[in-house]
């Protein structure tokens, strides 16, 4: 009954400490599906924009791209292109669509 | 009164065509990397993180397009972007700076390094 209790315990706890990371875990397919509607006309579809007027996004590091959009979307940091377009995403939006194009091909390199 | 105000109008007219046709100066990667020791302490480590006001990713720049690294120096040095250490550092750099650092980054960094696949 003791070694039940414990087990039962066990479980429920190690239920809820993954709970966090299941709840802000990215859904890349999501996020390719937004980006296709929203970023793929600028950025390409695999983020490796070929106009110099749109920075390439492949490979970046996803926190980066999505502290980026968050900053788009409150006004941090301004751009009137880009405010328009981060402000129709929600904050699952931004972070489906950063894993998405953190996960594409890097033409970037991986320092400077 | 309308005559007096076309031709106050003309010079600014004038000069505001002459400020947007004055071309950016074009960058010397080689002069840039000179410059590269404020950026190596973040950007030169891979996967570095800035800790202050944020945790997240130092970008990676290399291979970026020249124009958007000039674009993003330029909005540090005026205010529009908010990272302090980012700030500091635009603020200290010329036109011409932001430019050699630009085609530096944009070739790819070091010359030994190659981007990731």
């Amino acid at each position: 009954m003791m070694m039940t209790c414990v087990r039962a315990s066990l479980l429920i706890a190690a239920t809820f400490a993954l709970l966090p990371a299941a709840a802000s875990a990215a859904d890349i397919a999501a996020g390719q599906a937004k980006v296709k509607e929203v970023c793929q006309a600028c950025h390409g579809l695999d983020g490796n924009s070929q106009s110099p007027d749109y920075p390439k996004l492949g490979g970046q590091y996803p926190d980066y791209l999505a502290k980026a959009l968050r900053d788009y979307k409150s006004g941090a940091r301004k751009n009137p292109i880009m405010a328009g377009f981060a402000g129709t995403l929600s904050a699952k939006d931004i972070e489906n669509v950063a894993a998405y194009y953190a996960s594409q091909p890097a033409v970037l390199a991986k320092k400077y | 009164m309308i005559r007096y105000c076309a031709v106050l109008a003309l010079p600014l007219m004038f000069s505001a065509v002459v400020a947007a046709q004055t071309p950016a100066p074009a960058g010397d990667a080689a002069k840039g990397e000179e410059k590269t020791r404020m950026c190596e302490g973040c950007h030169g480590i891979e996967g570095w993180r800035t800790a202050f006001p944020e945790v997240y990713h130092v970008p990676k720049l290399g291979g970026q397009h020249a124009a958007y690294i000039v674009q993003a120096l330029h909005e540090y040095k005026n205010g529009d972007r908010s990272h302090p250490s980012m700030r500091a550092i635009a603020a200290s750099l010329t036109d011409q700076d932001i430019a050699n650092l630009a085609a530096y980054f944009s070739q790819g960094g070091p010359k030994t390094q190659t981007a990731a696949k």
